[in-house]
């Protein structure tokens, strides 16, 4: 079993060898990652190469093909009722009740967990305090997204994925979203982008993605090392020879 | 320690409460949506008060023609508009918006969601009920069934069968527009059929033999004998029945989450 493991917590995610494949595709094609309790982990990739696939494999939302995966320890498909207390997931553009206000949205999500956080502060930590009256419709998206990061924190997981969190957001919006994000120090948080300058910001350590592979991983300075690259969008166009830009939107 | 120690937990009462609450929030927010629901069977039932002749000839001991005829398909209506029609919908459109998928990576499971709107949607009907009555006692003098209990359990069957094609409906809509589409003509076709425009025995018989076999007509033909307070033929019955049982059994095999 783990006795290896018998002294030492688990790690945040451990998947192993995952790989998922659809009738004439393989979306995900052999992906182990190892992240530690507190990491903030970047897995990075243009669209369409297994960035969300693999995540929602970790988060049990689709059973792998072939390999495991574990989460804290514990697996997401057997282990489901455990897992969904310690894992926070923001789904890339996932929408809430239209017609609900903040203040209700962060109400309804935080009755689903034993231990939630207090309603004012997740609104205040995602600094909507002054739109907790206004409908989820009538947002912004940049306040939508911050609006999904507290429903993603509600429970106080110990490990958070943040899908695509930044996409279609202004400058000074992404800039919002990336203050809350390196406020939280206390939880591992898995942060999923095509976004060179998000994830070299926040992330300790990254994985780039190409084809459903990782193709390099390691910390952002590592990658521009192991590149010879001046910022990370060189090394990632050094190592997977795509340009991003094109798939990088509001850039 | 080997294992993390997590205390596996479901959502309470008062998770439930709180997504009830959202779906009923979100129904009366979306008020355009109930303008079907309330005010097509109204229309229906003062059209019927209207053309009906010596509408308040008695059919039985203190049942008039006009509480025969016009009240079962209301209350039918009710039941079908917003079970076969309003909930799809709403269905559909959490399974498009991810709305569904957000709640599974959640403690509570996308069915909740499903089972507080049926709950809502029965809040609905008993308020269109109580609409539809009201104005049909203080303008037309029509009378409740005479056998009460009866027409209770008829409710009961009835929302069964509608909700159970309502479930179909949103099974096989892929978007929340062609819910909307199927929904209406689904709607439309088994009310047609079952007496929504007229007396059912109006229509040519083969059309009236369909219309008794479909949930609509069952249902209009069942609360006609709670009405008069007779026994519903067991064919309503097995109709009725039947439609919750196919509904739930498509559901199973269609209904996707996403």
């Amino acid at each position: 079993m783990t006795s290896q493991r018998e002294h030492s917590p688990p790690l945040a995610i451990d998947a192993k060898h995952l790989v998922k494949r659809y009738k004439s595709k393989t979306a995900v094609d052999g992906i182990s990652l190892q992240v530690a309790p507190g990491e903030t982990f970047g897995i990075l990739g243009t669209n369409g190469a297994g960035k969300t696939t693999t995540v929602e494999m970790i988060a049990g939302l689709r059973k792998p093909t072939e390999g495991s995966v574990k989460v804290m320890g514990l697996d997401p498909f057997t282990d489901r009722a455990k897992v969904r207390q310690i894992l926070g997931v923001q789904l890339q553009q996932a929408y809430l009740h239209g017609s609900l206000t903040a203040r209700e949205l962060v109400n309804l999500y935080r009755s689903f967990y034993p231990n939630p956080l207090d309603t004012d502060t997740a609104l205040a930590m995602v600094e909507l305090t002054d739109k907790a009256k206004t409908k989820f419709d009538n947002l912004s998206g940049g306040q939508m997204q911050r609006l999904s990061i507290a429903l993603a924190l509600i429970g106080q997981p110990k490990v958070v994925i943040l899908d695509e969190l930044t996409t279609g957001l202004d400058p000074k919006a992404r800039r919002r979203v990336w203050g809350t994000i390196e406020s939280l120090t206390e939880q591992t948080v898995i942060l999923i982008s095509h976004a060179m300058d998000e994830v070299e910001r926040l992330c300790d350590r990254v994985a780039l993605i190409d084809a459903g592979r990782i193709i390099a991983q390691g910390t952002p300075d590592e990658l521009k090392a192991q590149a010879a690259a001046q910022t990370l969008e060189d090394a990632f166009v050094a190592l997977t020879g795509k340009d991003v830009h094109d798939d990088e939107g509001d850039e | 320690m080997a294992h993390t120690t997590v205390q596996a937990h479901r959502p309470g009462l008062k998770a439930w409460l709180r997504l009830i609450q959202a779906e009923a929030k979100m129904v009366i927010r979306d008020y355009a949506g109930l303008i079907v629901p309330l005010g097509l069977p109204l229309l229906i039932l003062v059209m019927q008060g209207i053309s009906i002749a010596d509408m308040h000839q008695e059919l039985a001991e203190g049942v008039t023609v006009f509480s025969y005829y016009a009240l079962p398909v209301v209350v039918t209506m009710v039941v079908a508009t917003i079970a076969v029609i309003n909930m799809p919908s709403f269905l559909a459109t959490y399974r498009k918006t991810k709305l569904l998928r957000r709640l599974a990576v959640t403690p509570a499971s996308p069915a909740m969601v499903l089972v507080a709107q049926m709950v809502v949607s029965f809040i609905q009907v008993i308020l269109g009920i109580g609409l539809a009555f009201a104005v049909a006692m203080l303008f037309f003098g029509a009378d409740l069934p005479q056998s009460p209990l009866t027409g209770l359990a008829v409710l009961l069957a009835c929302c069964a069968a509608m909700y159970g094609l309502g479930m179909i409906v949103a099974s096989i809509a892929p978007t929340p527009n062609s819910s909307v589409a199927i929904g209406l003509v689904a709607f439309f076709g088994i009310a047609a059929l079952g007496g929504m425009f007229g007396p059912a025995e109006n229509l040519p018989d083969a059309l009236e033999t369909l219309g008794s076999w479909l949930p609509f007509g069952a249902a209009v033909e069942a609360f006609q004998a709670a009405w008069i307070g007779e026994t519903v033929e067991a064919q309503n019955w097995l109709v009725l029945g039947g439609s919750a049982v196919i509904g739930a059994g498509v559901a199973a095999a269609l209904f996707r989450w996403e």
